[in-house]
């Protein structure tokens, strides 16, 4: 089992839904693609790398010969993979705190959720859904999502400072070079080994 | 679509593991095992496939039974799930797995039902195809750089903090040519490596 590799956890559940509320569920989702401010929660968050709902229909799951028995399924089912930073109480419990609405409006068609807050009841919904991952990989295993956002801000003021600095006065360049610092100064936390987590 | 976020690929393939009562070894336990052996950092074989930026393999035994009233069903096969975020179109990195990744590719697909080889490419890119599923709600936080973007993005800010660092209270001219010099070390500076998180190592012995 290998749900961690360096700063980035990979979780994955499974619940069942009713077939008729799928397609309730499938109408929120293409709601929150058409208008993207409904949303906003997630970027917010600023923990996860990556993160995916897939809705399996019934009779959804790939059969690839003959001699592979059917599925005879009364379920349609929910999926959710996602990459975040952090141990697995700290993600729970701040989608919990933070993303409740979103989250109860996506797992309210699933058979016997809970709701999301209080946090115990959906903490124990979502450990009976969760499948340990047997191999994982990040290209990027010492940062966080945050970093990659600010290592991608310095790298932008950086350029900047080069393309304005060619051929400066160097009374000049040294005011550049602190209006640099100033911009680039909350951004350069160091990336590493990550903490032991619980 | 919802597999794409801006240049973010966001593939799911559910593969129908084989069940042969009479195998010493199930043919899920044999990919779990296998899995426990592959290497997670730059020497393993989604770093080769170098537009990765994060991937997963899980074995799924059964779907979950949540207890009353809900009622208790199971799948007729075992599912090898593979999940993966990546730049770029399918197709290309359908036949980088199969190129670049054959060996463990092979090693861990060669238990799954209708599995064609890596030998013939474009029968490996329509079999995968057949195991994937439409991703119905994708999300990326970082949808618009590739991983290499992402690791230079990375390198670059640590060796600016050494840099800023090692040059506090320098003159203006002093600092100007040392910046120049800074510039010219980062662009020479070897490209890092996917998976390895060595930005770090390099910036310390560049400056």
């Amino acid at each position: 089992m290998s749900n961690l590799r360096g700063k980035v956890y990979a979780m994955n559940t499974i619940s069942p839904m009713k077939p008729w509320k799928t397609w309730l569920l499938w109408g929120l989702f293409l709601l929150i693609r058409l208008f993207p401010r409904l949303n906003s929660g997630l970027p917010q968050l600023s923990f996860i790398h990556f993160a995916r709902w897939v809705i399996v229909p019934r009779r959804g799951f790939p059969r690839l010969s003959e001699r592979q028995p059917k599925n005879y399924l009364r379920y349609d089912y929910l999926l959710f993979f996602s990459n975040f930073n952090g141990t697995w109480n700290q993600y729970i419990d701040a989608f919990s705190a933070v993303l409740s609405k979103g989250l109860n409006g996506i797992w309210r068609w699933s058979e016997k959720f809970p709701g999301s807050v209080p946090v115990t009841p959906f903490k124990n919904f979502i450990t009976r859904g969760q499948i340990d991952t047997g191999y994982y990989y990040t290209a990027y295993p010492h940062a966080t999502t945050n970093d990659v956002k600010a290592a991608h801000r310095v790298t932008a003021a950086l350029d900047e400072l080069a393309k304005l600095s060619k051929g400066m006065p160097a009374a000049e360049f040294g005011d550049a070079y602190l209006k640099f610092l100033l911009k680039v100064q909350g951004d350069l936390g160091a990336t590493g080994e990550a903490p032991v987590g619980t | 679509m919802a597999n794409r976020s801006g240049s973010v690929y966001g593939l799911t393939i559910l593969s129908p593991i084989k069940d042969d009562p009479h195998a010493d070894v199930s043919h899920s336990l044999a990919i779990r095992l296998y899995l426990q052996t592959i290497p997670q950092d730059q020497t393993g074989p989604l770093a080769r496939v170098s537009s990765t930026h994060m991937a997963r393999l899980v074995v799924m035994d059964d779907v979950v039974y949540f207890g009353m009233p809900s009622c208790e069903e199971h799948l007729s096969a075992k599912y090898l799930i593979f999940e993966s975020n990546f730049d770029g179109d399918l197709d290309p990195y359908l036949g980088r797995l199969a190129r670049e990744a054959k060996k463990e590719v092979h090693a861990v697909w060669q238990h799954c039902e209708g599995y064609p080889g890596v030998e013939d490419e474009g029968a490996f890119i329509a079999y995968m195809k057949k195991c994937q599923v439409e991703t119905t709600f994708y999300f990326a936080d970082v949808n618009d750089k590739t991983v290499q973007q992402t690791l230079r993005a990375l390198q670059t800010q640590s060796a600016v903090a050494t840099f800023i660092e090692k040059n506090q209270g320098k003159p203006p001219e002093e600092l100007q040519k040392a910046f120049a010099k800074f510039l010219a070390a980062l662009h020479k500076a070897p490209e890092p490596l996917p998976g390895s998180g060595q930005a770090r190592e390099i910036t310390d012995k560049l400056l």
